[in-house]
């Protein structure tokens, strides 16, 4: 009896407590910052193009194989404006089969992707839940502007800073090539050229930061 | 004596089909009935089998990981505890401090959380539909704090062969300290709604006995084996990470019944959260991830490592060809041996009692069928 | 007799608005349940349908009445349909005797107590034959299991109506009321009234007695095979059957609407009093409903048999008895607090006490696992004491 009457006034306490329940969809709670919610590919501004390389690391490691990738040739490297030679052309992800494990991120070497806080991306039609490369970008400047997002590593991966670190290593080279021509007379042997040769193998700068 | 001999009876063979409100998952028990008492009883498993011990083969020994999370869907932590100190005992790998610590702290959290789900699905088997609502309050919350560390509510994938993913955040420590006062109440709080409940105890107490020799020889283990007075616990028998270093009680019962599981996995909340405190006072600074090759390459050879899920003794038999994706990975369900000690408890039993007895047996299907 | 045309279209059309109202009172029933039982578990119940949800039990009658009507290949279709009917009707056929205040009654039956009595053991028969004709085990499960209840339970709560109608000295519903103007029977017979509760909370089928079409189990028991408008009929029948528990309890126990404002209250206010004490007791109906887990059905019956019945036996003759020796009626009081007494005190020190004492002992014979120390404190120590350590920690594997 006892216990019972006890049990009673336990349910009887949380008449004049509020309900902890948070009425979705008028209350929406936020996740943490953590959250890791469907992959996204980020946006790199200063070479104006995706970081994604399309190297598919991420996709041999997926456990689910969950995504496909095609890189093509960069024609911001071409011209000058990025560092990268290959970029991704066409990225998908099913995002019926993604388990959100986060596999993707932890392997990606060019701060490409991330796991977004996307997690609300029910549709009506049968193929909404395959994410082109369109809406993954589009996920991923979401997610950039709201969680203030830095890369890992600038110094590799951000185009601007790394074209900025080449340009001041071969002024540098230059410079000191004008200096030691100056020094001993010769004629200068070999000029680097301002802009990047595609036979020449350039290191990988970014390896000191 | 006249009557029997007039009477034949048949007996029933009532299904309890993979569609119930009370099995917990899709599990199948075929009873036997004689009259209101259960005869025999013969469960049918493998409604979920996924083939995850075939797809381990398959897979990187990270991607592994996020299997693991999947086999026993309530205690996540505790299963890949279980991988990933298999593949560093085969590796030969010495884990940080730290990312011990951490591991600890998260798994019995998991622990807490698991109780919680057991509590509030035994209590609405049984009928009392409130404290499920309590219970699945106070699991929320240690859900938040999972997801504030490991990105994720549910199924993790934060530890890893040699530590942890990433380190903690900054405020880890005054949020779980917090966390503990408030997961300390509401279990107190099921507690008093049913522990002693009249109803509760005339539905759990002598039911479903059994004694120590036969849950032994079942392969029982976990609070299940407790319950009938077997002090087995793998973090004090062969103790692992750093519960060495944590004074905590293994609560042993004396009948084997129902309420004897139950009460101790209450009690085992209440160890928990004090293990939890000692922890958080221990916890140093320092590595979260020993040194070592990002992709997982143990030598060849085989290693099978136990420790203590919530449902009982999980081990982890694994085989390595040298490659980077294990040859073989067996696992050792807890609740699948477990539910071999279903049919001498069930013996004599009545059909209501059915569902009181599987419900104390703490069985997740995931595991079971892997 | 003769029966004026008048007299029957009187009749016709108290008992259209009667049945009206009844329905509107178990929709009522239908969210406040819901409601409750939300906060009561820290939900805020239904919120969408209407404001606070109130449209929630129109939305349910539309959806159960626009399912597909499913009978079993195997169920004998005339009793299949017959027997949602042999629960609904006894429901509200009792109701024609019931008052509501001095003159809102549809009949007064000067036999109105065991008209509600014999009524009422009607829908038994129904339950019965839904598990029957249903032609499934779980439904025949269900079906006996209803009947042996049912009709144990009959007997506490015959027995406390009696008990009331003793002291009133009458069957009659409205005299009965009449009779508490100075004391309601609650304070008189509080037992009874504890009697009349429980039994009335197991003749209608409520937690902790509901195991006989509890979900987690029978999964529905007798009601198993009814879909769409016949479980819609049963549904209401049980929510009707609540409402009539509380509203026996208010009238017969709490005074009706004449405690404690006296016979000279208008009309509506004196409905108003003894809807206010119905509806307060089906709330605490449905709060116990919320709290308890479910007996099993031994458990039930043994309840019954050995406690419940031997309980109102008991409170009976203590009635009686105190009729014929013209004792002070407050000795009845005294009677009920001793008699229940003791099933609470043999409860705690058969139950409660060895359970405590156990839980205690599990908590204090915990095997303690003492900390070792660290190897840094460890190390500390061998320098301190010069002997050596054991084994090495066991860090990482």
């Amino acid at each position: 009896m006892i216990s019972g009457l006890k049990g009673l006034l336990t349910t009887l306490r949380w008449l004049g407590k509020k309900p902890v329940t948070a009425q979705y969809p008028n209350q929406h709670l936020p996740v943490q910052h953590r959250y890791m919610g469907f992959p996204a590919l980020l946006w790199d501004e200063t070479g104006d193009e995706p970081f994604c390389t399309g190297c598919m690391v991420c996709v041999r490691e997926c456990p689910t194989q969950c995504m496909t990738a095609i890189m093509h040739d960069n024609p911001n490297f071409t011209e000058g404006l990025s560092h990268r030679r290959k970029i991704i052309e066409t990225f998908e992800i099913n995002l019926n089969r993604c388990i959100l494990c986060g596999i993707c991120v932890d392997v990606c070497a060019f701060d490409a992707i991330e796991m977004s806080h996307e997690h609300e991306l029910a549709s009506f039609e049968r193929a909404g839940a395959r994410a082109d490369l369109g809406l993954l970008l589009q996920q991923g400047r979401r997610y950039m502007k709201e969680e203030s997002w830095e890369p890992a590593s600038p110094g590799r991966n951000v185009a601007g800073i790394v074209l900025e670190a080449r340009a001041k290593t071969a002024a540098a080279k230059a410079a000191a090539e004008v200096a030691a021509e100056s020094k001993s007379g010769d004629a200068p042997a070999n000029v680097k050229p301002q802009e990047p040769n595609l036979d020449e193998k350039t290191p990988l700068e970014g390896s000191e930061s | 004596m006249t009557t029997e001999q007039q009477f034949e009876t048949v007996d029933m063979m009532l299904n309890m089909g993979p569609q119930h409100p009370a099995t917990h998952g899709v599990f199948r028990m075929v009873l036997t009935l004689d009259g209101e008492r259960v005869v025999d009883v013969r469960p049918h498993i493998g409604y979920l089998h996924r083939g995850s011990e075939r797809l381990c083969e398959t897979e990187s020994y990270g991607q592994v990981i996020t299997l693991f999370d999947r086999l026993d869907y309530v205690a996540n932590i505790n299963n890949e505890l279980a991988f990933v100190r298999s593949a560093e005992r085969l590796m030969d790998i010495e884990v940080p401090e730290r990312a011990m610590y951490i591991r600890v702290i998260l798994a019995e959290l998991n622990r807490i959380a698991s109780h919680l789900l057991f509590i509030g699905t035994y209590a609405i088997d049984l009928g009392a539909m409130t404290p499920i609502m309590y219970c699945f309050r106070e699991r929320e919350r240690i859900q938040n704090l999972f997801e504030h560390v490991t990105g994720a509510r549910m199924m993790h994938n934060y530890l890893r062969i040699g530590g942890v993913k990433e380190d903690v955040p900054s405020d880890f420590v005054a949020r779980v300290r917090h966390l503990l006062s408030e997961v300390r109440e509401g279990v107190e709080e099921s507690d008093k709604l049913l522990t002693f409940n009249e109803v509760f105890l005339s539905r759990t107490q002598g039911v479903g006995v059994i004694d120590a020799a036969t849950a032994i020889s079942c392969g029982l283990t976990g609070p299940s084996l407790r319950g009938s007075g077997v002090p087995y616990d793998v973090r004090k028998d062969d103790p692992y990470e750093i519960y060495p270093y944590l004074t905590f009680k293994i609560p042993t019962g004396e009948n084997g019944d129902c309420w004897d599981r139950y009460y101790l996995r209450v009690l085992e909340c209440y160890e928990s959260l004090s293990m939890i405190e000692q922890c958080l006072d221990q916890l140093e600074d320092g590595l979260i991830m020993a040194a070592g090759r990002r992709i997982a390459r143990p030598p060849a050879g085989e290693v099978y490592v136990h420790s203590e899920n919530p449902r009982g003794d999980i081990g982890v038999f694994l085989v390595s060809d040298g490659s980077d994706k294990p040859y073989r990975v067996k696992v050792r369900p807890p609740s699948f041996c477990n539910l071999v000690a279903l049919r001498p408890m069930m013996k004599g039993a009545y059909v209501a009692d059915a569902v009181a007895i599987l419900g104390s047996l703490d069985i997740v299907l995931g595991e079971v069928d892997r | 007799m003769n029966v004026t045309l008048g007299e029957v279209i009187n009749i016709a059309i108290a008992l259209f608005v009667l049945f009206n109202l009844v329905t509107l009172v178990a929709i009522t029933l239908v969210w406040l349940e819901r409601k409750l039982l939300g906060r009561l578990q820290g939900r805020p119940g239904p919120t969408r349908v209407g404001p606070f949800g109130l449209l929630q039990p129109i939305a349910d009658a539309l959806k159960l009445l626009a399912k597909e009507d499913i009978s079993p290949g195997s169920s004998q279709k005339v009793l299949f349909f017959v027997a949602p009917l042999l629960v609904f009707v006894p429901s509200f056929v009792i109701w024609l005797t019931f008052p509501v205040a001095e003159n809102l009654v549809v009949r007064n039956l000067g036999l109105g107590l065991f008209f509600f009595v014999a009524f009422s053991v009607l829908s038994i028969v129904g339950l019965v034959l839904a598990g029957w004709s249903s032609n499934s085990k779980y439904a025949i499960l269900g079906g006996f299991r209803a009947a042996a209840q049912l009709v144990s339970y009959e007997i506490p709560i015959i027995m406390s109506i009696l008990v009331v109608a003793m002291l009133a000295g009458t069957l009659d519903f409205v005299e009965v009321v009449e009779a508490q103007e100075a004391v309601p029977y609650i304070a008189m017979v509080p037992l009874a009234f504890v009697i009349f509760l429980i039994a009335g909370l197991a003749e209608v089928g409520r937690t902790p007695f509901d195991i006989y079409f509890a979900e987690s189990e029978v999964v529905g028991g007798p009601f198993v095979e009814y879909s769409g408008a016949h479980w819609a009929i049963f549904f209401l029948a049980e929510y009707v059957n609540t409402f009539v528990v509380g509203l026996l309890g208010a009238l017969l126990f709490l005074g009706g609407w004449m405690w404690p404002f006296g016979p000279d209250l208008p009309t509506p206010a004196a409905a108003g009093l003894v809807l206010v004490k119905a509806y307060f007791l089906t709330v605490i109906i449905f709060w116990v409903r919320a709290t308890y887990p479910r007996m099993r059905i031994d458990q039930l019956m043994s309840f019954g048999w050995k406690w419940l019945i031997p309980l109102s036996f008991a409170v009976f003759v203590a009635a009686a008895c105190q009729l014929f020796y013209k004792w002070n009626p407050w000795t009845l009081t005294i009677i009920s607090f001793v008699i229940m007494a003791v099933p609470v005190v043999i409860q705690i020190r058969r139950q409660r006490n060895p359970a405590l004492a156990l839980a205690a002992r599990y908590a204090a014979n915990a095997i303690v696992v003492q900390a070792r120390p660290k190897p840094a404190v460890a190390a500390a120590m061998e320098s301190e004491s010069a002997t050596t350590d054991a084994a090495p920690e066991g860090a990482g594997a």
